[in-house]
């Protein structure tokens, strides 16, 4: 025995390498349900406890050079922007200045309308994601490979990153945190081929999925065949995926190709808004939760204050209708047999005025035999038309005249009780 | 003069190197690899820790050094990646094997006989990684066979620059 292993060591070590490492592919890929492996990514459980460790020990001693390396290139670069390459920077200075102060003016306008855009929103109940809390990181490294589109950025779960936060920057978004270390977080980039996002198209309203193809190309995949969509579309988050709010800019559309392996469907090509290639500063989304400043809060419960106020007051109009209405002569008293109901009573000085006599009676005419509820026996029970006198539309108390429905005749005369 | 057997030849033949020079080459590799693609975009038609595995396994004429060599240098790679820990191993680890057994073989101080390995290798890494990861592993993969030969071409030009260099690095006896 001894002998085979001295002389096919080689081949001896070369096998357990690679048996021990397929042991471990299989421990981390799964079968799913629908019959296909799949990776452990945010859909799934997250890579087991030995994996990370691994992952970990990797990014632990490649982060610490590759950070280095990032700090001496920003900092070669800055020396080289703040103190060499200093050239027109008095005439530039002097026009941003100004170019600062007219957007100050337009800054006030704008917040005063987007404050009360706010108000107007929160009145309404709407749930819309808001971006609050953002936390600006610097990328630093990639996976390596264009097989894998991750690339790592400078803050951690100390910083409070956790998993599926989104991650973008003022041109648009970039991808999603995937694991989280200490002061490290790796980002899965919208343009790889395992990653997905919820959009919309901005003119059109179609919806799809964002991925990335095997060159690292945005595409918006999962769209029936339409003539509408056109090259300079914007996209737009759909805000479907519970990890990117909606309405955030994702690129236009570049061209549309058909699906290969699909007929009827297209695969939109993607010209992205943030430059995936060369990211430096990225913001991650931390929270989304609807919140205001105090000014604001307070502005928005003082909203709700007199949203109360509003319902009340409906109220005590009604009520005071009703109370007047009672006192008011009905012109149906359902205490009293028909012929000495006010309409028929002769021995009132001041007799209401019998309703005036159709021209030409129809369906809708006071006595006829069939009516509109009647046929599809929907008519009211007799007890509930006869409690109450009529009320006159006033009494409804909202102030506003009733409408007519839509095919219905005005109606000139009181209801006679059928 | 005597003829030199075949071990006294490989012997002769090894090249040697300092323990620093093992530590940190592979390391710059890995290091380089992960933050060049943020400076180069998407021309990122390279792989450094294939090309020091290919180097070191053709200079150390050791099939189980370079196995092992392979496997960290992958192993470290898949780290970095959202993949499956051990598909760019399993690609290494033949590939660092197979190198060290061609080197023992043929004569690996001729420069194009060097780039011509590296630029088959690389090819047969994308293979032995698209093997495992669509059929081993049964997972989905987007593949594009261009970009696997332009990354080939990209890793001997690579290797054309940087093992003259690492050359300069051997211990002289």
């Amino acid at each position: 025995m001894e002998p085979f292993l001295v002389r096919y060591r080689n081949l001896v070590v070369l096998l357990a390498i690679l048996m021990a490492q397929i042991a471990g592919l299989a421990v981390q890929v799964r079968h799913n349900s629908t019959g296909m492996n799949a990776l452990p990514n945010s859909s799934d459980p997250p890579d087991p406890s030995s994996v990370r460790l691994i992952r970990l020990w990797g990014n632990a001693i490649i982060s610490p050079p590759e950070r280095l390396i990032h700090g001496t290139k920003i900092g070669l670069g800055s020396l080289w922007t703040n103190y060499i390459d200093l050239r027109h920077v008095r005439d530039e200075n002097h026009d941003l200045q100004k170019t600062v102060d007219r957007l100050r003016l337009e800054q006030a306008a704008l917040l005063e309308d987007a404050r009360q855009g706010q108000r107007l929103q929160a009145m309404l109940g709407f749930q819309e994601k808001y971006i609050y809390t953002t936390v600006a990181a610097q990328a630093y490294g990639s996976s390596g490979s264009d097989r894998s589109h991750v690339f790592y950025i400078d803050k951690g779960s100390r910083e409070g990153l956790k998993p599926d936060m989104a991650v973008i920057t003022a041109d648009g978004i970039v991808g999603k945190v995937r694991d989280v270390f200490s002061h490290t977080a790796q980002v899965l980039a919208v343009n790889d081929a395992t990653s997905g996002a919820g959009v919309i198209l901005e003119t059109t309203r179609i919806r799809g999925i964002l991925r990335g193809d095997a060159v690292g190309r945005l595409e918006v995949v999962g769209v029936t065949a339409d003539q509408r969509i056109q090259p300079g579309e914007k996209i737009l988050t759909a805000g479907g995926d519970l990890i990117f709010p909606r309405g955030l800019p994702v690129g236009v559309v570049e061209k549309v190709v058909n699906d290969p392996e699909r007929d009827g469907m297209i695969d939109i090509i993607v010209k992205p808004a943030a430059h995936l290639e060369r990211l430096d500063e990225v913001l991650v989304i931390t929270s989304t939760e609807p919140r205001f400043s105090p000014q604001e809060e307070q502005d928005v419960a003082t909203s709700e204050s007199q949203k109360d106020v509003v319902p009340t007051a409906i109220k005590d109009q009604v009520k005071a209708s009703e109370i007047m209405a009672e006192k008011l002569p009905g012109l149906i008293d359902p205490n009293l047999p028909p012929d000495k109901q006010p309409l028929n009573d002769s021995s009132n000085p001041n007799p209401a005025a019998p309703p005036p006599q159709p021209l030409h009676p129809d369906e809708f005419s006071p006595g006829a035999a069939s009516t509109p509820g009647s046929d599809t026996g929907t008519e009211p029970a007799p007890d509930a038309q006869t409690k109450k006198p009529v009320v006159p539309h006033a009494a409804e108390g909202n102030g506003s005249k009733p409408q007519p429905t839509q095919g219905s005749k005005p109606q000139t005369t009181p209801r006679r009780n059928p | 003069m005597s003829l030199l057997s075949a071990d006294n030849r490989r012997d002769f033949e090894i090249h040697r190197y300092p323990l620093l020079v093992y530590a940190m080459v592979p390391l710059a590799s890995l290091v380089l690899q992960a933050w060049l693609p943020r400076v180069v975009g998407r021309y990122d038609w390279f792989d450094l820790p294939l090309v020091v595995t290919v180097y070191f396994a053709l200079g150390r004429r050791s099939p189980i050094q370079g196995t092992i060599m392979g496997a960290g240098m992958g192993l470290f790679e898949d780290a970095l990646s959202h993949h499956p820990i051990g598909v760019n191993g399993v690609a290494k680890t033949i590939v660092g094997f197979l190198a060290a057994s061609v080197g023992v073989r043929i004569e690996v101080e001729n420069q194009f006989i060097r780039v011509l390995l590296n630029f088959s290798l690389s090819l047969l890494s994308s293979v032995i990684y698209f093997f495992t990861y669509r059929f081993l592993l049964g997972l989905p993969l987007d593949w594009s066979w261009l970009t696997e030969l332009m990354r080939a071409v990209g890793n001997s030009l690579i290797a054309i620059v940087l093992f003259p260099l690492l050359d300069r690095l051997q211990m002289r006896e």
